[in-house]
């Protein structure tokens, strides 16, 4: 589904968060930020919250372990209890390792899978660009235009004077 | 098929004939249940078996028509094969017949007594060697497949050596001849009957000059035939030699007592044992018998029991000695007339000048002394072939009063009979070309005649050699004709190893080729009409063994108790008078002057001394894998023979083991690799006979060097100890295939000796079990547990063999077992102690322990390995992915793996690759494929047999019911297996014994099998 | 405004940071962002070069190599190797554990410098990465060769099955390993993957159309570098860093237990799990550091992979290879302090032994070559460094012949020592799997950027950045001065 947007193009990281700074003092809300890298002091410029994926750690984290030891547990004394070097069903120690490999797995799986859903990332979507060079050297700040309220006009007169090389409305799904 | 003999056994017999014959059997209710329930509590005792099954007696004579097919047997395809199974199984179901059977049919419905996958046990007699030890056969769906101990035999127990185990191996050797041949193209059996008695009748019978040579004929029938020949042909003449000779020994004993008969020696009754170079737990004589004896005497509540070797190589009776003695084969006499001299003394006649030995002087009296303070239970024995030395042994026999009580004179051992001078004789009669027709039964004097160009150049000059060896050999390839003998355990039999103790072979199986028993042939050749030796036996033994049992009447019962029992003693015949030296002084005075005045022995070059090695014997079973392979029970060396020099001589000639050295005797010289072996004499080379065969079989040709031309025969007696020897080094080497590389225990406690007083001293047991880290688990029914007494065990590697056999281990060829990939699942661990000069050596039987907190267990990732709930390690080898974990983590090294797929792959074809080498597996036991790891399951298919026995019978598992295959082949009943679970179990006793204790123990392992204490005795030296 | 560069005045600063010390530099030549993306790019974009091509060549090879005598082996069984009944495990777990080992310094760089914000592993994170992946790849074919029956090797694994109760035994240490080691391959492919995406978008950004847009397209998920997605993907990095952190730490402990937990001497230790991790961090940088010298002399990247990384990675191998020595006195040290009869000899048995030639070429490649480290004059030596950094891996392949080997041959009953001697089969799979790690190598240094271009490119901006402060600081101090 499509919107429209205004996206004005940078140069410069440093020239990119002084007009994100300037926007937001001019009341304009940041749509989002397109740029190569991550740029340092942008979260705090767009005010963007710092990401609750850790929970996501957390869960799936204990569930790799519930799992680990639930299935040794099942396994060596419930469904097949065996005489082995005289050890008793429930070496629980034994178990350690594979209870921490198995933690880790899906907590590291489940995360990545996390962020993968939210950001929207899924092999063979096509990619949705800001502009040009996003991925290269070109920085971009999209503002969306929500409904006829959103004065283009003042948002261009004040990027440009924020240094933006380019500015286009384009309508997109980004 | 006739049979008119009266009796309920024979119609029992002609039923099951008939049955099999006319494949429609109506089975009584009766038999049924017998058949499925022992009738007593002996769960597997064969005997209990016997009575509920046959007693097969049935010969069965191939027609040419059978013969041809069994031809095929060696490319036989699974249908043809089991089209043979029932082939057999109508030979076995034939058994019960009195008459010869002309032809035997496909078994179509099975009969009473053959239940296929329930084994049967059958008595016979050892062909292995001529010792004839008692065996008892077990039978499986028609085929032999296991050989045990006849533990009815009061000369031999239960026990067999490594050969006898290996024989049966022998009978599915594919080298064998399928039919006779004439002019060395195959023949029938009628042609060359004909062409042979068309030869004979070209003389007149008085003129007939035919010899027959045979090896020592333990077999009174076979006996009584070759004197039915001399009364036909006057001038018929039976040489009897022995491969290796023990005529000095004979013609001594009729120098001393009057009868050219071996005396029969009695170990067990002896206190103090002196053996001169006689290997008498390992080849000499009769080795099963005497390893028991030996083995009763010294059991530790009997006493002490002094054993002191005087040896020039290290034997393995020698490794068991208390005091051993390294001496010279030029030195033994005047180290035995030393000994004399001292005895002597003591007996009474003084001022004997003394004999100069190399042995330290008091050695020499303390061992007179203990000698003399034991008279009449002291015993000395030589295995020297020299006249003198066996006079004197004889002498000191006599002055220790020893006659009749250690050396008995009234039923002597027939177990050798050879004579060397006639052998002399004959082959200068064959030159001379005296000789019209040779039959050669038992031998093979190409191969081990000292001067074999002679022996073949002479051959040649006889107009008709016939020759009844099993296949084509270095001799039977020069021959007219060869008329093939059966393997022992398809003909009928009979022996008499010592006077009077008589036993019968039975055959197990139906001949598998066109093979035809010597005897049978002898007597067609006498146109005895029908020519049928099982016939002639029974009426031998109708004429000559019966009437010497009182006890019974009627002989058709006599016959089927001496069947099912295999052995039945005789009262002595008559007794004779042993012409007992009056005048011993004489007799010592000569024997003195004899020995001072014989050239003192040279000490320029090196002395050879020639031996019987415990694997290859005489040679004669060259072609047999297992054997091959059995490592010497003190060398560990498998797969040929070695020059045995000291490590001084070593060290002087720059060899280590392995390089090739050249030796070089008067008659010849020979190459071969090096070993360098402690307790070996530092002037002697031991080097082992029955080598370097050539026609023997895939397995057995060009295997080693055949040392026998270097044996020289002074005046016809063949002596096995060379003086004059040279020895260099060629610069070439060679790996050997030996199977232990370290000779000592490290300063580690693995393997515990005691003394007697030692255990007067210390009645408790040092070994303390360890604390449990966690709680211990509950083990089922039974604990399954071995006790192995060390002061038993021998190191014969009779056990080695019978697990081979037992549990279908393969075997994988020199390359392999150079590369340590052995896989015996008992191995004899042999370590030494003390000086490299003379070191004292101590044999541990190691297999599985079953330890209860098993290392192996707990690493195997995918459970391959667990504890039972009977406390057995298990192997799961369908489960096993052959990581080699267990192995690693095996602190006994137990663990064997399958490196290769060592059963039927053309690159291991040694007995599993053909479908006559698979007859002898053991359809019980898995045959293990590439990739995984196996090892001693303490014979868990016995275990499961018996257990069914004793559900089938309705009652509780005895102790003794289960016998491993390793105790039960052990002739010194070393090995004791039994539920540890049962306080009064015999091992569980054992196990309370203070000498008990654990290899390994102090890593919490908790094996199941202890081990018991090794007793040395000391000789007090003032 | 000018763009980032090195000839310009950089741009005044409204924010004042007083920053008198100037940072580290860890790119030199301060490329701007659009030749970081073509010289980084560049290599995948243009047929290779000479030395490329003289690098594949014998590793293809040796691959090929591999190949063969892997499947000669399957065909006939591993008797083809050297082992015996006393020696079961030699070449091929020697291999294995060296392998793994190698995979160590790819995680530990990426995890463990990132989250101690070490700024000099940007440059060499992704090709660090990428030889774990490749190590591990290696390492993880010598379980299957080593039982010579790889089809049997899906046991190990608990599947359920229809065969009632039936599973793996989870005492044992194989078992351990086996989801040690796919934790691990797992976690550091992702993580690695994950770090490529971006630089995977920029690639499908700079090819026109056809094949490598449309592979590109699917590797990179469709990103467009939106910052809202760039914050939760640093959240991210970091998760995974501090998950792959123990894990790095736990897969040599627990491959280290498949010797610790058994019976044998000279493996019965507790010291082996961190002793094995420090050996496997050294082996790992000795291979990292050569590997790196290898490539950026072939693909010119000495700007990118400075001298300073190579110092670096020298101060590590010194590091970690003190560490080795000092595990290695230790083991002597309580052998003989233990007084245990079997565990003493094997120590006697490996220093004076018949495979002691083994042990010494051991301390001379694992505790004194580390030790020339401590000079600048030799860390600063590429041939040097090369040189050491063979010698790391001899050292650190032979320290686990030792282990194995030596402990086997001479155990509990002297009756059952035996010699252990390698076959050419056992050579060539050795070889080979070296053929196979190179090979993986130089194909990824072709195909993917070997370099985290957008680290690099963030890294070159913060630098921009704190340089442009600083510059500024210094002329408030010049101005102060004068005034005075």
């Amino acid at each position: 589904m499509h919107k429209e947007f205004v996206v004005a193009t940078f140069d410069s990281p440093d020239d990119l968060i002084s007009a994100v700074r300037l926007m937001r003092a001019e009341r304009f809300r940041i749509y989002d930020v397109h740029s190569p890298f991550p740029v340092h002091g942008l979260d705090e410029a767009m005010g963007v919250r710092r990401s609750r994926l850790p929970w996501a750690t957390l869960l799936f984290g204990v569930a790799g372990l519930l799992v680990a030891i639930g299935f040794q547990f099942y396994a060596n004394v419930l469904d097949w209890s065996l005489n082995v070097g005289g050890k008793p069903d429930n070496s629980t120690l034994a178990f350690v390792p594979i209870t921490f490999e198995l933690t880790v797995l899906f907590g590291g799986l489940g995360t990545v899978a996390a962020l993968f859903l939210r950001a929207r990332l899924f092999p063979g979507r096509r990619e949705e660009l800001a502009g040009l060079g996003v991925t290269h050297d070109h920085f971009a700040v999209v503002l969306r235009k929500r409904d006829q309220t959103f004065d283009v006009s003042r948002a261009k007169m004040l990027l440009t004077e924020a240094g933006a090389e380019r500015f286009e409305e384009m309508e997109a799904d980004l | 098929m006739d049979n008119h003999q009266p009796g309920s056994q024979t119609q029992l017999g002609c039923k099951k004939a008939t049955a099999a014959q006319a494949s429609a059997s109506i089975v009584s209710p009766q038999q049924l249940v017998q058949i499925t329930q022992p009738s007593s509590g002996d769960g597997l005792d064969w005997k209990t078996l016997e009575q509920l099954r046959s007693f097969p007696g049935g010969q069965v004579e191939l027609s040419s028509r059978a013969v041809t097919t069994t031809e095929k047997l060696a490319q036989t395809s699974r249908r043809d094969f089991l089209a043979m199974m029932g082939f057999t199984m109508a030979a076995a179901g034939l058994a019960g017949c009195r008459a010869p059977v002309q032809n035997a049919l496909p078994l179509l419905t099975g009969s009473d007594d053959i239940i296929p996958g329930v084994a049967n046990y059958y008595a016979t007699t050892c062909g292995g060697c001529s010792s004839s030890c008692s065996l008892v056969v077990k039978q499986r769906d028609g085929r032999p497949i296991k050989i045990e101990g006849n533990t009815g035999s009061t000369i031999f127990g239960g026990g067999t050596c490594a050969t006898g185990q290996a024989t049966v191996l022998s009978l599915y050797d594919d080298a064998r001849l399928r039919e006779p041949m004439w002019m060395g193209k195959p023949a029938y059996w009628e042609d060359v009957d004909r062409q042979v008695l068309q030869f004979l009748h070209r003389y007149e019978p008085r003129d007939l000059r035919i010899a027959l040579l045979t090896s020592t004929l333990t077999s009174p029938s076979t006996r009584a035939i070759v004197a039915d020949w001399q009364q036909r042909y006057p001038k018929f003449k039976h040489v009897s030699w022995d491969s290796i000779s023990y005529s000095a020994l004979l013609d001594a004993s009729y120098k001393s007592f009057g009868q050219r008969a071996i005396p029969h020696y009695r170990f067990d009754k002896a206190r103090v044992i002196v053996a001169l170079d006689a290997d008498f737990l390992g080849t000499w004589l009769s080795p099963v018998e005497f390893a028991r004896q030996y083995a009763k005497a010294r059991k530790t509540e009997a006493g002490r029991v002094l054993h002191v070797q005087i040896e020039p190589g290290f034997s393995v009776t020698g490794s068991n000695a208390d005091v051993r003695l390294v001496v010279a084969s030029s030195q033994m006499m005047p180290v035995a007339a030393a000994l004399l001299a001292r005895v002597a003394i003591k007996a009474g006649y003084l001022n004997l000048p003394d004999i100069s030995t190399p042995v330290d002087v008091r050695q020499l009296d303390a061992i007179a002394d203990e000698l003399w303070k034991h008279r009449g239970e002291s015993l000395v024995v030589s295995g020297v072939n020299d006249l003198l030395l066996q006079t004197t042994v004889n002498t000191l026999n006599l002055l220790l009063r020893n006659i009749d009580q250690t050396v008995e004179l009234n039923s002597p051992s027939l177990q050798r009979s050879g004579t060397d001078v006639a052998m002399h004789n004959l082959i200068g009669e064959m030159e001379r070309g005296d000789i019209h027709a040779i039959m050669l039964y038992g031998v093979n004097p190409a191969y081990d005649f000292p001067d074999q160009e002679r022996f073949v150049a002479a051959l040649k000059q006889v107009p008709l050699s016939i020759s009844f060896s099993d296949r084509l050999d270095e001799t039977s390839s020069q021959v007219h004709a060869i008329c093939p003998d059966h393997h022992f355990l398809e003909s009928w039999g009979d022996a008499e190893p010592v006077e009077s103790h008589f036993s019968l072979s039975q055959p197990l199986i139906a001949p598998l080729f066109g093979t035809r028993a010597a005897q049978d042939s002898l007597l067609a050749w006498l146109d005895v009409l029908p020519p049928s030796y099982y016939s002639y036996l029974r009426e031998f033994w109708r004429k000559n063994v019966f009437p010497r049992h009182k006890e019974r009447l009627d002989f058709e019962a006599f016959w089927e108790q001496s069947l099912r029992d295999g052995v039945s003693v005789a009262s002595s015949s008559v007794t004779r008078p042993t012409r007992v030296h009056e005048d011993w002084k004489s007799a010592v005075r000569t024997i003195l002057e004899n020995v001072e005045k014989s050239p003192s022995p040279m000490r320029e070059g090196y002395e050879l001394h020639l031996y019987e090695s415990v694997a290859m014997r005489e040679g004669k079973h060259a072609n047999n894998p297992w054997l091959q392979e059995l490592p010497d029970p003190v060398s560990k060396i498998t797969w040929g023979n070695y020059a045995a020099v000291a490590p001084a001589l070593a060290k002087n000639l720059g060899v280590r083991d392995g390089d090739i050295v050249r030796v070089k005797s008067k008659r010849g010289q020979l190459e071969l690799p090096a070993f360098v072996q402690p307790g070996q004499e530092p002037r002697t080379i031991s080097i082992a006979l029955g080598y370097g065969r050539t026609h023997a079989g895939k397995a057995g040709n060009n295997v080693g060097v055949n040392v026998s031309p270097l044996v020289e025969s002074m005046d016809g007696t063949r002596s096995y100890a060379l003086q004059q020897i040279g020895i260099e080094k060629t610069g070439r080497s060679q790996r050997l295939a030996s199977t232990q590389s370290d000779m000592s225990m490290e300063g580690r406690p693995l393997v515990l000796e005691t003394t007697l007083q030692e255990m007067a001293d210390t009645e408790h047991n040092d070994q303390e079990d360890l604390p449990n880290v966690w709680a211990e688990r509950l083990i089922g029914e039974h604990s399954w547990g071995m006790a192995i007494d060390l002061n038993a065990c021998t190191g014969c590697s009779a056990c080695v063999v019978a697990c081979q056999a037992e549990n279908n281990v393969p075997v994988v060829g020199v390359s392999e077992v150079t590369r340590n990939r052995i896989m015996h699942w008992v191995r004899l661990d042999r370590y030494y102690a003390g000086s490299e000069d003379n070191p004292r050596s101590i044999h541990q039987p190691m297999m599985c322990q079953h330890c209860q907190h098993a290392p192996c267990e707990t690493v195997c990732p995918v459970l391959a390995t667990t504890t039972s709930s009977e406390g057995l390690n298990q192997q799961v080898y369908n489960r096993c992915i052959g990581t080699r974990y267990c192995a690693n983590n095996c602190p006994y090294k137990v663990r064997r793996f399958n490196w290769f797929q060592y059963s039927q792959n053309p690159e291991y074809d040694y007995t599993m690759e053909s479908d006559l080498g698979r007859m002898v597996l053991n359809p019980d036991v898995a045959v293990r494929s590439r990739g995984v790891i196996e090892k001693c399951s303490m014979c868990i298919q016995r275990i499961q047999l018996a257990k069914n026995m004793a559900l089938q019978g309705r009652r509780n598992l005895a102790d003794g019911d289960i016998q491993t295959a390793c105790q039960q082949v052990c002739p010194t009943q070393a090995i004791t297996f039994g539920d540890l679970k049962n306080p009064e179990s015999r091992v569980s006793k054992m196990l309370r014994d203070q000498r008990r204790f654990q290899v390994l123990a102090e890593l919490g392992v908790k094996p199941n099998v202890s081990y018991l204490k090794k007793i040395r005795n000391t000789l007090e030296t003032t | 405004m000018s763009t980032l560069g090195i000839t310009q005045e950089p741009p005044q600063s409204k924010r004042t940071a007083l920053q008198v010390l100037p940072p580290p530099r860890w790119i030199d030549g301060k490329p701007s962002v659009q030749r970081v993306t073509e010289e980084i790019v560049r290599p995948l974009e243009q047929w290779p070069g000479k030395e490329w091509w003289m690098c594949f060549a014998p590793s293809a090879g040796a691959l090929a190599l591999f190949l063969i005598a892997v499947n000669y082996t399957f065909m006939k069984g591993i008797g083809l190797w050297g082992l015996n009944n006393s020696v079961g495990w030699a070449f091929a777990i020697t291999n294995f554990v060296f392998w793994v080992g190698i995979g160590h310094a790819g995680t530990l760089i990426s995890a463990i410098l990132l989250l101690f914000r070490q700024q000099w592993r940007t440059s060499i994170n992704r090709s660090a990465e990428a030889m774990t992946i490749f190590a591990v790849i290696c390492a993880a074919q010598f379980p299957l060769i080593h039982v010579g029956r790889p089809w049997m090797v899906f046991f190990i694994f608990p599947y359920p099955n229809q065969r009632g109760p039936l599973w793996v035994n989870f005492r044992s240490p194989l078992v351990w390993d086996v989801f040690a080691i796919n934790t691990y391959f797992i976690i550091s492919l992702v993580f690695w993957y994950l770090g490529m995406i971006p630089d995977l978008a920029s690639l499908r950004d700079r090819a026109g159309t056809g094949i490598r847009k449309k592979i590109f397209r699917i590797l990179s998920l469709g990103w467009n570098g939106s910052h809202r997605t760039w914050s939760r993907y640093e959240i991210v990095s970091l998760v995974l860093a501090g998950l792959a952190t123990p894990l790095v730490l736990s897969v040599h402990s627990v491959v280290s237990m498949d010797f610790a937990t058994s019976v044998v001497p000279g493996w019965h230790t507790t010291i082996f799990p961190p002793y094995f991790v420090a050996g496997a961090i050294y082996s790992g940088f000795g291979m990292v550091l050569m590997l790196l010298i290898i490539t950026r002399s072939t693909m010119n990247l000495q700007s990118y992979i400075t001298m300073r990384h190579l110092d670096m990675m020298a101060k590590v191998l010194l590091l970690t290879g003190s560490i080795v020595s000092y595990a290695y006195a230790t083991e002597f040290f309580a052998a003989w302090y233990t007084g245990n009869l079997y565990e003493r000899y094997h120590f006697i048995n490996r220093a004076t032994g018949p495979y002691a030639w083994c042990f010494y070429l051991m301390v001379l490649c694992n505790v004194i070559t580390p030790q020339t480290l401590w000079f600048k004059k030799t860390r600063s030596s590429v041939a040097f460094l090369f040189l050491v950094s063979i010698l790391v891996n001899i050292g650190m392949w032979f320290e686990r012949f030792v282990i194995i080997v030596v402990s086997l041959h001479r155990a509990f009953l002297p009756s059952s020592w035996n010699m252990f001697k390698p076959t050419i089969w056992d050579v060539s799979i050795l070889i080979g799997s070296f053929g196979l790690f190179f090979t993986c190598f130089l194909v990824f240094i072709r195909v993917l950027p070997m370099i985290a271009m957008w680290e690099v490119k963030a890294a070159i901006a913060q630098e921009g950045h704190q340089a442009a402060s600083t510059h500024h600081a210094d002329r408030e101090l010049r101005k102060e001065v004068v005034n005075a």
